[in-house]
């Protein structure tokens, strides 16, 4: 087995990150790196169930915990971290449900022994990339590792619904080091860490619809049209994300959004780790910004110095 | 609507139940309208004349409920009692009028079948937010109890999911995660969207690139749409993928009757 070192996290990818969301990916882990945490991806990884998976029973369980194991059999490690919300969301969820309940903890282990899997023991946590970087750093090594200031830049943090949502499940609120649910602030934090102004606009933890982009887009649109033009309308130059899903419904789709509801809904998407990426001197490339589909670049280039 | 009055100065004919508060929490077929009323030797027509069926239900069953508190999704359906915060807090509701995550639980309460099949073509809608089971003060977890409909709408309607497209989308659409997810252990998502996009019949709009911006011409240059190349399986996945069918078969419960 491999230990981690004290500077290194168990890490879980999710599925998203690993294709399509390549530059959340790729920036978490650089500016991890720059503060000094190593994140080590867990090997055989398998899907979290991404939300698809909640009526059969405790299969929705399994594969989640499945990756408990292998971060706890191959990496030493009982916590996991991950930056996609509902992957954490899953995880948090399977977590919760059989320390709650021994009967469904044993069905999942019966699942694990047949498939020839390590037990599951109920301990360990799964931790938001976000959280995880607050509480282990905070926003003064945010501040700390800034060598590019986000001066000029006002941003909109998104923080969607599964970061904080439903308590019962992340215990936001609940726990001290968490988050609030109602009104999250550990983005607002790192993004004034940066030097980048953040604009109220009202819509921070509103839903973008997208468990449902692929076979009901239209409430979707409807739902991102809302949270773009408000974000627009205070005055944002990015709205800014935590999660692929989120990503998906308002950065992949916003030209569709756009079509339908007009340039009001026009505002470039990015990640987080992106902007920090940007703020702890990496280039353009690096944290991927091209990867957008809503281009951020463009305003990176309109603000100059950045690029 | 006022200002169309003044316009016409004729007041159109009133719509059934209009006076009704909060008329969209109930169904049509549930308001009487009298149109010459005596009750008592005393003529209540005009404005007294409209009424709610009486919906007292004596003979619930009992064993629908136990059907459901057995799943994992609905194992807290006992708790509710039926204060509305889910419908309030709701993301789908404004959108949607009909779809109403309390009346919903309190069908499933009462095992109203008849009642739920008018609503089996919203009642898929739910987004997931979780703003119900953030807010519900007895942890009913609403959220999941829409999951548990699912369930219940696959096993007692069958047939209305085939006749509605939508349904029969968004059933579709769960099956190609389920084949991936389940299948090969990792979820492909540029592939997820094609398939869709294929079985919703959308095939031109993913060849078409009339718009250099749209996602898909870009993915393509970028690569990132043959990113399955690159996601690969977990090792001896098969071995997962048997026990979870092995599982599947032998819970005994809704969840196992909705298998396909």
């Amino acid at each position: 087995m491999e230990t981690l070192k004290e500077n290194q996290a168990a890490y879980y990818p999710g599925c998203a990150l690993l294709t399509i969301d390549r530059a959340y990916n790729n920036s978490s882990k650089l500016v991890s790196k720059k503060m000094g945490i190593e994140l080590v991806e867990i090997p055989d990884y398998n899907c979290c169930g991404i939300g698809e998976m909640k009526s059969k029973g405790a299969v929705s369980l399994y594969l989640p915990l499945r990756n408990m194991t292998i971060a706890k059999s191959k990496l030493g490690s009982k916590d996991l971290v991950m930056a996609c919300s509902v992957c954490y969301h899953e995880f948090t969820r399977s977590i919760t449900k059989v320390k709650e309940n021994k009967k469904l903890l044993d069905e999942v282990n019966l699942i694990l022994k047949d498939a020839d899997e390590e037990e599951y023991a109920p301990e360990g946590e799964a931790r938001h990339i976000l959280e995880f970087l607050y509480n282990e750093k905070g926003p003064d090594e945010v501040k700390k590792n800034t060598v590019k200031p986000l001066k000029g830049i006002k941003v909109a943090p998104y923080y969607g619904c599964l970061y904080t949502r439903p308590s019962m499940y992340t215990f936001a609120d609940k726990k001290p080091n968490l988050d609030n649910s109602e009104k999250p602030h550990f983005m607002h934090d790192f993004l004034e860490s940066m030097g980048a102004e953040v604009v109220s606009y009202g819509n921070e933890v509103q839903c973008c619809g997208g468990r449902n982009v692929v076979q009901d887009e239209e409430t979707s649109f409807t739902l991102c049209s809302q949270t773009l033009s408000k974000a627009k309308k205070a005055g944002a130059d990015f709205l800014v994300v935590i999660c692929p899903k989120c990503a998906g419904a308002l950065d992949v789709n916003q030209p569709k959004i756009v079509e339908k509801y007009g340039e009001d809904s026009e505002l470039p998407v990015v990640y987080l780790t992106q902007l920090m990426a940007l703020a702890f001197g990496f280039s353009e490339k690096d944290a991927q910004f091209s990867d957008m589909i809503s281009n951020p670049l463009k305003v990176l280039k309109e603000k100059g110095g950045f690029i | 609507m006022a200002e169309e009055h003044n316009k016409n100065s004729v007041r159109p004919v009133a719509e059934k139940g209009e006076h009704i508060i909060a008329r969209h929490l109930i169904d049509d077929d549930a308001i009487k309208e009298e149109k010459n009323l005596v009750i008592d030797g005393v003529d209540v027509s005009g404005r007294w004349n409209t009424f709610i069926e009486t919906r007292v239900d004596s003979e619930y069953d009992r064993s629908f409920f136990d059907e459901i508190q057995k799943t994992v999704v609905g194992s807290r359906i006992n708790r509710c009692w039926q204060c509305g915060m889910c419908t309030a807090s709701c993301t789908v509701t404004p959108l949607y009028r009909r779809f109403n995550p309390r009346s919903f639980i309190y069908m499933m309460q009462l095992g109203n079948l008849k009642q739920l099949k008018k609503y089996v073509d919203v009642a898929w809608r739910c987004v997931g937010c979780y703003k119900c089971s953030q807010r519900c003060p007895k942890q009913v977890n609403p959220a999941e109890m829409m999951e548990a409909l699912a369930l219940l709408i696959k096993k007692y309607f069958p047939e209305e999911i085939k006749s509605k497209h939508q349904l029969t989308i968004d059933e579709e659409v769960k099956k190609i995660y389920e084949g991936m997810i389940l299948g090969h252990g990792r979820l492909d998502l540029a592939n997820l969207h094609t398939s869709a996009m294929r079985k919703m019949g959308k095939t031109s709009e993913l060849l078409s690139d009339k718009d250099e911006r749209g996602a898909i011409f870009k993915m393509m240059k970028d690569g990132r749409a043959l990113s399955v190349l690159r996601l690969g399986k977990p090792h001896k996945w098969h071995k997962s993928k048997d026990a979870i069918d092995k599982y599947l078969q032998n819970t005994g419960t809704l969840e196992q009757e909705s298998q396909v």
